[in-house]
C-alpha cells in the first residue's frame, strides 16, 4: 500500500480531479443537466405534437453534432469544413444500406452504422495525415475541397445515390412506421416514438462519451496543444498525432449522428445531408453557444433551429408588408443574409459564445469573492 | 522547385499518346485558358496569404462580385449602345475593357473595406480570420442574390470574342486565347511589380518579416490594405473573365472557384505566385484532358493531383513551409 | 551635463499573461554607448522591443529626445530616428544585400549615400556580395548587414541586441572596431552577453534582473566590482 502516508501526496492533476469529483454533486449545473435530459425525455409525453417532437429531436441531434464539432474546433483548435460531410456519410450509409441495396432488417441497420463509422474514420485519417502534418490551415482548405467533392459525387452518381431526389429508406421492426404497441402514459407507442427515444439515448451516450473524452488526459493534452502548439511539441508530444486522433474521433461521432438523423427523417438527399449549408449551421451553432464548452451546442442548436421553424411566417410577413418592391421582398426572403451578419457580429463581439461568456462572468464573480 | 517543370511537361505530353493531335491542341488551349483564369483567382489569394498570413475565404465572393459588376456594365452598354452586337473590334474591346475596369475598381473598394473593417481586427488569429471572412462571404453572396436576383443569367459576349479561328484545321476558340494572353500579362505584371518597384520591394520584405519592415519605418498596414485591394481586384478580373468564358453568371460561382483556387494554392505552395501559375496550369490542363478521355473522372482529377503533390512535397511545389 | 536622448521610466510590459518587465528605468546619454546586462530571461530583449514599439507597455513612460513615444506604432518610432538591430539579425533572406539596405533607406540622398560608403568601408564584404542573396551570407556578414541597415538612415539612436552572439572571436573583433567607429555618429543602446565586448564598447551600464533595473553606473566601475558581476552575471 503506497497510498497512505504523507509521502504519497497527490500530483497537481490528481488533486484537481479529486476536487472536481467532490464538487460534482454540489454543482448547480448537474441539476440543470438532469432537468434538460428530463425535458427531452418527457417532451413526447407532455406535448404530443409531431412538430414539437421533431424540433426537440433535431435539437438533440444537432446539439450532439455541434458538440462533436466542438471537440475538433474548440478543444483541438483546428477548423474543419468536412464535419457535415461525415454526418452525410452516416446518413447515406443508412439510406443506401436500408433503402437501396439491402433490406429493412436490423442486420442491415447495424451494417449501415458500421460502414458509416469505418468509412468516416478512414477518410478522416487520410485527410488529416495529408494536411495536419504541414499546418492546420491546410486542413480547413482540404476538408472544404473534400466536402464539395462529396456533394458533387452524391449528385452525379445518381444510379448509386439517387441523385438530387435522394433515398427514402424503410426501417426495420420497432422503428417501422407501421409498428404500434398500444398506449403508455397516454402516448401512442409507435415507430416514431421508439425512434425518438432510441436516437435520444444514442445522443446522450455520445454526449457523455465526448465529455469523458475532453476531460481525459488525452483531451487535456489536446487543449494544451491548442493553447500553445510549440510548447506542447517541446514537451515531447507529437502534436500531429493528437490532432489526428481528435479530428477522427469527432468525425466518427458525426457519422453515427448522421445515421440517426437518417433514421429520424427517413430520407437522405445531397442537400439535407451533405450541403455546405449544414456545415455553416453547425459553425454558427458552435459560435453562438461557445467554442470549447461542449454544452454550448445545445443553446446554439436550440436558437438556430427554433428560428428556422419560425422563418416561413416571417417570409409571409415580408410579402404582406412590401407588396410592390421586389428588392424589399427579397430582403425579407434572404434570411441567409441576416445569418451572415449575425455570424460576423457574434465572432466579433461575442467570441466566447453564450456558455463561454456566462462561465467567464461566473468565474470572475467567484474570484472577486 | 525542380520537380515542377518535368511534372508539368510530362502531364502536358502524356495525353498526346491517347488523343488525336488536333483535338489535343484544342484541349490544350482550353486547358491553358482555364488554368490562367484560375490563376487570376489564386494569385490574389496567395499574395494575401504570403504578406498577411490571412486565408481569405471571402475571395470567392469578390470573384462573384467582379463577374456581376462586369456583367452589368456589358448589359447596360449593350442595351443602350449595342456595343456587344456591334461588329466593330474597337467597340467590342472597349466594352470588355470598361467591364474589366469597373469590376476591378469595385472589387478593390470592397477589398479595402473588408480589410479595414473585418480582417484587421483579427490579424494573427487564424480561426477567427476563417470564420469572419466566411461570414463576409455569406453576406456578399446574399447581397448579389438581392441586387441581381437568385437565378443564373446569360452574359452577352462581344462579337469579336465569339467563335473561333480555324488555323490549319485546328479549331482555336477566340476567347480562351484572350484569357491566356491576359493571364500571362498579369503574371508577368505581378513579378515585375514585385521585382522592380519600391512597393514591391517592401512587400517582398514584409512577406519574410513584417516586424522588421515596421521597425524600419514602413507602415505595413498600408501595404496590407493595398495588397488586399489588389488581390480582390484580381479575383474580380478572374470572375469577369470566367463569366464571359462560360457566358453566364451565378451567385454561387465564386464559392466553387474558391475551392479550385485553394487546390491550386496548395499544389503551388501557399504564398508563391509562380507556384500558383504552375498549379493552375496543371489543374486546367488535367481537367480538360481527363474530361475528354474519362468524362466521369474529371471532377476528381484536381483532388487527385493535390493529394499526389502533398504526398511528394507536403508544403506544395514552391512552398516555404512556414 | 550631457543630453539624455532616451528616457525609460518604470516600464511594465506583459507578453500574453506574463508580467515580463516589472519596472525598468534607464537613461541613455547622447553619443555614448549604454549597455544592458543581465542573465538570460532577465528582460533585456523585451526592453528593446518595448522601446521600438513592438510590445506595448502597460505603464511607465518612454521618451525619445524629449518626446513621449510610448503609444506610437513601431513605424513612427522608427521614423523619429531609432534603428533596431534585433537578436538573430532579422535580415530578409530572400532579398539581396542591396535590396535589404534599400528597404531600410527611407530617403536616398547625399547623406545616406555617404553613410553607405562608410558602411562599405567598414564592412567590405557587404559591397563585395552586394547582389548576393542575403540568406547565403555567413553569420558575421548577416550581422554586419543588419547593423548596416540600421546605420544608413542616420538614426540618432541604435538599439543593438546581442551582436556578438554565435560569432567567431576574430569576427567579433571586427564588429567591435566597426561599432566603435559608428559610436561617433549615433547613440547606442547595446544588449551584450559577452562581457569583454560590453566592457570594450560601453560607457554606461544598466543591470536588469527579473524584469527590473537593479544597478547602474559607469562601465569602468562595473569592470572592477567583482561582487556585483558574480551576483548578477555569474562571472
Amino acid at each position: 500500500m503506497t497510498s497512505d502516508g504523507p509521502s504519497a501526496a497527490p500530483t497537481p492533476v490528481q488533486a484537481s480531479r479529486i476536487l472536481e469529483r467532490e464538487a460534482r454533486f454540489r454543482q448547480p449545473t448537474l441539476y440543470l443537466r438532469l432537468a434538460l435530459t428530463a425535458a427531452f425525455a418527457l417532451a413526447p409525453v407532455l406535448l404530443p405534437s409531431f412538430q414539437l417532437m421533431d424540433l426537440m429531436l433535431k435539437i438533440a441531434l444537432f446539439a450532439t453534432l455541434v458538440a462533436s464539432y466542438d471537440v475538433v474546433i474548440g478543444y483541438t483548435g483546428i477548423v474543419s469544413f468536412g464535419h457535415a460531410m461525415f454526418f452525410g456519410f452516416g446518413a447515406y450509409a443508412v439510406g443506401l444500406s436500408l433503402g437501396k441495396f439491402g433490406a429493412p432488417t436490423y442486420g442491415y441497420l447495424a451494417l449501415a452504422f458500421a460502414l458509416g463509422v469505418l468509412v468516416s474514420a478512414a477518410l478522416a485519417l487520410v485527410i488529416g495525415a495529408f494536411s495536419l502534418r504541414v499546418k492546420a490551415l491546410f486542413f480547413a482548405m482540404i476538408t472544404l475541397a473534400f466536402a464539395e467533392y462529396a456533394l458533387i459525387l452524391a449528385v452525379q452518381l445518381s444510379h448509386l445515390t439517387g441523385g438530387e431526389d435522394g433515398i427514402s429508406p424503410k426501417l426495420p421492426g420497432v422503428f417501422a412506421v407501421s409498428f404500434t404497441a398500444g398506449k403508455v402514459l397516454g402516448v401512442d407507442v409507435n415507430g416514431r416514438v421508439v425512434t425518438y427515444y432510441v436516437v435520444l439515448v444514442v445522443c446522450l451516450a455520445l454526449f457523455l462519451t465526448m465529455s469523458r473524452f475532453v476531460h481525459s488526459p488525452l483531451g487535456r493534452t489536446l487543449q494544451a496543444i491548442r493553447d500553445n502548439e510549440q510548447r506542447a511539441e517541446a514537451l515531447g508530444y507529437r502534436t500531429f498525432i493528437f490532432q489526428l486522433i481528435s479530428s477522427s474521433f469527432g468525425s466518427v461521432v458525426a457519422a453515427v449522428l448522421g445515421g440517426c438523423y437518417a433514421m429520424w427523417v427517413r430520407y437522405v438527399n445531397p442537400e439535407s445531408a451533405l450541403s455546405i449549408q449544414i456545415m455553416l449551421d453547425v459553425l454558427l451553432m458552435v459560435i453562438i453557444g461557445g467554442m470549447g464548452t461542449l454544452y454550448g451546442g445545445i443553446i446554439g442548436a436550440a436558437v438556430l433551429l427554433t428560428a428556422r421553424t419560425l422563418l416561413p411566417d416571417l417570409r409571409a410577413v415580408g410579402t404582406l408588408m412590401f407588396p410592390g418592391s421586389e428588392i424589399l421582398q427579397r430582403l425579407t426572403e434572404r434570411w441567409l443574409l441576416y445569418f451572415g451578419i449575425l455570424f460576423i457580429l457574434v465572432v466579433f463581439f461575442f467570441p466566447k459564445g453564450v456558455i463561454g461568456t456566462v462561465r467567464e462572468v461566473l468565474s470572475r464573480r467567484n474570484a472577486a469573492r | 522547385m525542380k520537380i515542377a517543370l518535368p511534372t508539368l511537361l510530362l502531364g502536358l505530353l502524356l495525353p498526346l499518346a491517347f488523343i488525336e493531335p488536333r483535338v489535343y491542341l484544342t484541349l490544350t488551349v482550353a486547358g491553358l485558358a482555364m488554368g490562367m483564369l484560375i490563376f487570376l483567382v489564386a494569385s490574389g489569394l496567395t499574395l494575401i496569404f504570403g504578406l498577411m498570413d490571412v486565408l481569405n475565404f471571402a475571395h470567392g465572393a469578390l470573384f462573384s462580385w467582379g463577374a456581376y459588376i462586369g456583367f452589368s456594365v456589358v448589359l447596360a452598354l449593350n442595351q443602350r449602345l449595342g456595343w456587344a452586337e456591334s461588329p466593330s473590334v474597337g467597340l467590342n474591346a472597349l466594352l470588355l475593357l470598361l467591364a474589366i475596369l469597373a469590376a476591378m475598381l469595385v472589387a478593390a473598394g470592397l477589398g479595402m473595406v473588408l480589410e479595414r473593417v473585418i480582417v484587421r481586427p483579427v490579424y494573427g488569429k487564424h480561426m477567427f480570420q476563417i470564420l469572419i471572412t466566411l461570414g463576409a462571404t455569406i453576406v456578399m453572396e446574399e447581397l448579389i442574390r438581392i441586387v441581381w436576383g437568385p437565378n443564373d443569367q446569360v452574359v452577352p459576349i462581344p462579337l469579336t470574342f465569339q467563335g473561333s479561328w480555324d488555323i490549319a484545321d485546328v479549331i482555336v476558340l477566340r476567347f480562351p486565347i484572350v484569357a491566356i494572353v491576359l493571364g500571362v500579362a498579369v503574371y508577368l505584371g505581378i513579378l515585375l511589380l514585385l521585382k522592380l518597384t519600391r512597393v514591391g520591394l517592401i512587400v517582398r520584405a514584409g512577406v519574410e518579416n513584417g516586424e522588421m519592415v515596421q521597425v524600419m519605418g514602413h507602415n505595413i498596414y498600408r501595404y496590407f490594405t493595398a495588397v488586399f485591394a489588389a488581390g480582390s481586384a484580381l479575383a474580380a478580373l478572374g470572375g469577369l473573365m470566367w463569366a464571359v468564358f462560360s457566358q453566364s453568371v451565378r451567385p454561387a460561382m465564386g464559392g466553387e472557384h474558391l475551392i479550385f483556387a485553394f487546390i491550386v494554392v496548395i499544389i503551388g505552395g501557399l504564398g508563391s505566385v509562380t507556384g500558383s501559375v504552375i498549379g493552375a496550369l496543371m489543374v486546367g490542363l488535367a481537367y480538360n484532358y481527363v474530361a475528354f478521355l474519362v468524362p466521369k473522372a474529371a471532377i476528381g482529377v484536381n483532388m487527385a493531383i493535390m493529394v499526389l503533390i502533398l504526398l511528394l512535397r507536403p508544403t506544395g511545389l514552391f512552398g516555404a513551409g512556414k | 551635463m550631457p543630453e539624455i536622448i532616451l528616457e525609460v521610466e518604470d516600464v511594465h510590459t506583459y507578453i500574453g499573461q506574463h508580467h515580463i518587465l516589472q519596472g525598468v528605468s534607464l537613461h541613455a546619454r547622447a553619443d555614448a554607448v549604454t549597455v544592458l546586462l543581465g542573465r538570460n530571461g532577465a528582460g533585456k530583449t523585451t526592453t528593446m522591443r518595448t522601446i521600438v514599439g513592438l510590445l506595448h507597455p502597460t505603464q511607465g513612460a518612454i521618451r525619445f529626445a524629449g518626446r513621449d513615444i510610448r503609444r506610437l506604432p513601431p513605424y513612427e518610432i522608427a521614423r523619429l530616428g531609432i534603428g533596431y538591430v534585433p537578436e538573430g539579425q532579422g535580415i530578409f533572406a530572400t532579398l539581396t544585400v542591396d535590396e535589404n539596405i534599400r528597404v531600410a533607406m527611407l530617403e536616398e540622398d547625399a547623406e545616406s549615400r555617404k553613410r553607405l560608403e562608410q558602411i562599405f568601408a567598414l564592412f567590405p564584404d557587404l559591397e563585395r556580395f552586394r547582389h548576393a542573396r542575403a540568406g547565403s551570407l555567413s553569420g558575421g556578414q548577416k550581422q554586419m548587414l543588419s547593423i548596416a541597415r540600421a546605420f544608413v538612415n542616420r538614426n540618432r539612436l541604435l538599439l543593438i541586441d546581442e551582436p556578438s552572439k554565435g560569432l567567431a572571436p576574430i569576427i567579433i573583433d571586427h564588429l567591435v572596431t566597426a561599432l566603435r567607429a559608428m559610436k561617433q555618429q549615433a547613440t547606442v543602446l547595446l544588449v551584450e552577453q559577452n562581457f569583454q565586448v560590453a566592457s570594450a564598447l560601453g560607457d554606461d551600464f544598466y543591470l536588469i534582473d527579473d524584469g527590473r533595473t537593479v544597478h547602474r553606473g559607469p562601465m569602468e566601475a562595473l569592470v572592477h566590482d567583482h561582487a556585483l558581476k558574480k551576483r548578477y552575471l555569474g562571472i
